[in-house]
């Protein structure tokens, strides 16, 4: 997965930020101040630049046009539309305001490292190997064959992987919004999943919230 | 708008005009005219005078004759005649009446006179005056008419002359009258044209100040105001902009701990999390909680100090200090500073709570100033207070902006304290409400020093 740099002064987000996006398998490393960020834009080794907006030392929209070719999510408190406007302008890939989601922030992740890294080819936990790119799926050298929808709900699941999501979340991702269907839905095709490839202790339900793919 | 693009249907000038020709006029052709029927009266009292005399003359002439025909004897109808025939030429009729009777008239129509009378008539549709009088004892009555149709024609040329008079000075003076006005109405004119465009939202323009007289007054003190006015516009606007600001900054002051708050909340319920993450996230969700608490408790006091003008009272401002330095002892001395309070009995006029609130927070500014080994000093003399600290200090830049709202010298830093940097906007409001004054001078890495004076009781 990527390289995640982190320029947020607060601790407690920045900390946060790093968490969620460790979860997803992302590594992460840390800084607090404009100056600190800069630098370690700079040195290089980065896939992507998380940035606060306001930062001591130098601004993020200081830094952004300082940067060269590292993609740019802007994370601030300020929602105003010029504000949001004139990171895009500066070139920023994304814009995520305070208070975020954790779906969120690693969706719109994905999509920048989607737009600029292009696509990670394969996963492989246990002995299953998914082969993302041509939609196959493998256990133990033998594949198995999944329906779309099913295929669909697992790439779901690995892209969120250690995330809890909800039915009506996983209706949004796999069904599209229109979708009308019950959530029963749902439970019918991580049924299908766990036991197709046997990872019934990997797809779990968790309590009153949904299903997790734990790795 | 509407108002000022209403159509005048006569301007003020137009009025004036209007008025003062009317008024010129009338007095004018007025003077004029009675001017002429007086001189008019004059001419034909002159033209009666002399047809009496003419007339006088031909009676004493005729009875001087007929006393001469009485003596010589001759014939009375010749005599008449021959008068009638001699005063023809000098432009008469003459008629001799007797008990009644024509005995010669050479008028040219018939006519109507009584006994010894004077009266104006048309003969042949000219004027005459006709004069009659008796003669010789009473035993005739002589008539004549003197032609005074030149009467009327002076009256006429008199009639003309008047009315070009008229005309021409009244031209004259409608055109001079017009200048004057127009001239003297353009400053209104031009007042008007100003608060039009005032109406229109354009607060940039003037008005002319021209002369020396009651429009130029009127123009200067509209000046006066439209810049008192402009000046307020410029207060408020600059009011406004701060205010949006205050709510940005708070917006972000809300929103960091918010995010903190969801995301720890999140992680708890979506992920897999060991009992040393629990325990992470848990106290990250509990400070987070806090430091909202401690900004909405600051907002509302300020709100409530704003709202509500502090009860004032005589406050030993010695013990106030002592007592914040007493209870920034013992964080004081986990940090390795000292406080330390030097002062004599000095009394102020305020609120005993908030002045506390206020040095106690300006004491913990200090003491969060300074690192190990650092020293606050707490000191009173007069009714000046001082809190001094030998910490880090500020630059010129930070000094002007301390007092703001949500403004932080050292972000990172007074987070980790817990601060919300609304402490020392409290301290001003609270300095504010007891009209004291509130200085700061301060020197990068060598230390800060904030001065309160208090104002003498009022």
């Amino acid at each position: 997965m990527a390289k995640i740099l982190i320029a947020e002064d607060e601790q407690a987000i920045n900390h946060l930020i790093k968490w969620n996006l460790e979860l997803v398998g992302h590594t992460c490393a840390q800084v607090y101040d404009g100056t600190s960020a800069l630098a370690a834009a700079e040195a290089g080794g980065y896939d992507l630049l998380i940035l606060d907006v306001m930062l001591p030392g130098l601004s993020g929209f200081e830094i952004l046009p300082r940067l060269q070719g590292l993609p740019v999510i802007f994370v601030t408190a300020k929602a105003g539309v010029a504000d949001r406007l004139r990171g895009l302008q500066l070139g920023a890939d994304d814009y995520i305001t305070k208070p975020f989601e954790v779906l969120e922030l690693v969706e719109r992740v994905k999509a920048v490292l989607r737009r600029t890294k292009g696509e990670a080819k394969e996963f492989s936990f246990d002995d299953i190997r998914v082969e993302l790119s041509n939609r196959r799926v493998f256990k133990g050298g033998e594949e198995i064959l999944l329906k779309p929808k099913e295929f669909d709900l697992l790439e779901t699941f690995i892209h969120n992987r250690n995330i809890a999501l909800s039915r009506e979340k996983l209706i949004e991702l796999v069904w599209n919004f229109d979708f009308e269907g019950e959530s029963r839905t749902v439970d019918v095709h991580v049924q299908r999943l766990r036991r197709k490839l046997g990872i019934s202790h990997r797809l779990q339900t968790v309590y009153k919230t949904g299903y997790r793919l734990q790795v | 708008m509407k108002n000022a693009d209403k159509k005048i249907k006569l301007r003020f000038w137009q009025k004036a005009y209007l008025l003062t020709l009317a008024l010129f006029l009338l007095c004018i052709n007025g003077g004029i005219l009675s001017l002429t029927v007086y001189t008019h009266g004059e001419n034909v009292k002159a033209a009666e005078e002399a047809a009496k005399a003419q007339q006088y003359y031909v009676a004493v002439s005729f009875e001087r004759d007929m006393e001469y025909l009485a003596e010589n004897g001759g014939s009375a109808a010749l005599l008449m005649e021959a008068f009638g025939a001699h005063y023809k030429d000098k432009g008469l009729f003459i008629a001799f009446e007797k008990d009644g009777e024509i005995l010669y008239s050479d008028f040219p129509e018939a006519y109507e006179i009584e006994g010894n009378s004077l009266r104006h008539a048309d003969l042949t549709g000219k004027r005459h005056i006709l004069i009659s009088s008796e003669v010789c004892g009473g035993d005739y009555r002589l008539v004549v008419a003197k032609n005074v149709e030149s009467l009327d024609e002076a009256f006429r040329s008199l009639m003309v002359t008047y009315l070009l008079t008229a005309l021409g000075v009244s031209l004259f003076l409608a055109v001079c009258l017009y200048f004057v006005l127009r001239r003297l109405s353009k400053p209104l004119d031009s007042l008007r044209k100003t608060t039009q465009a005032i109406g229109n939202g354009n607060f940039s323009v003037t008005a002319e100040e021209r002369g020396n007289d009651e429009f130029t007054r009127l123009a200067e003190s509209f000046n006066a105001m439209l810049e008192t006015i402009n000046r307020q516009m410029a207060d408020l606007e600059d009011q406004a902009e701060k205010k949006q600001m205050l709510v940005d900054d708070m917006a972000h002051e809300l929103r960091t701990p918010l995010t903190s708050i969801y995301g720890y909340a999140e992680i708890l319920e979506k992920t897999a999390v060991t009992e040393e993450q629990r325990v992470t996230a848990s106290r990250y969700i509990m400070s987070q909680a806090k430091r909202l608490q401690k900004i909405s408790q600051i907002l509302l006091d300020e709100a409530f100090i704003r709202g509500n003008p502090p009860e004032m009272g005589e406050v030993a401002l010695h013990k106030v200090l002592a007592d914040a330095a007493e209870k920034l002892e013992e964080p004081g001395r986990r940090r390795g500073v000292t406080l330390t309070f030097r002062g004599e009995g000095c009394t102020v006029w305020g609120n005993e709570t908030l002045l506390s609130m206020m040095f106690y927070n300006l004491a913990e500014n200090a003491l969060k100033a300074c690192s190990d080994g650092g020293q606050v000093v707490l000191s009173c003399r007069g009714n000046t207070a001082t809190v001094k600290d030998n910490g880090k200090g500020m630059t010129a830049e930070q000094m002007a902006r301390v007092t703001e709202p949500f403004y932080r010298t050292d972000k990172s830093r007074s987070r980790a304290d817990g601060g919300a940097g609304l402490g020392l906007a409290l301290c001003k409001r609270i300095a504010d409400a007891h009209g004291a004054e509130m200085k700061f001078s301060s020197r990068l890495g060598e230390g800060t020093e904030v001065s309160l004076t208090f104002t003498t009781r009022q």
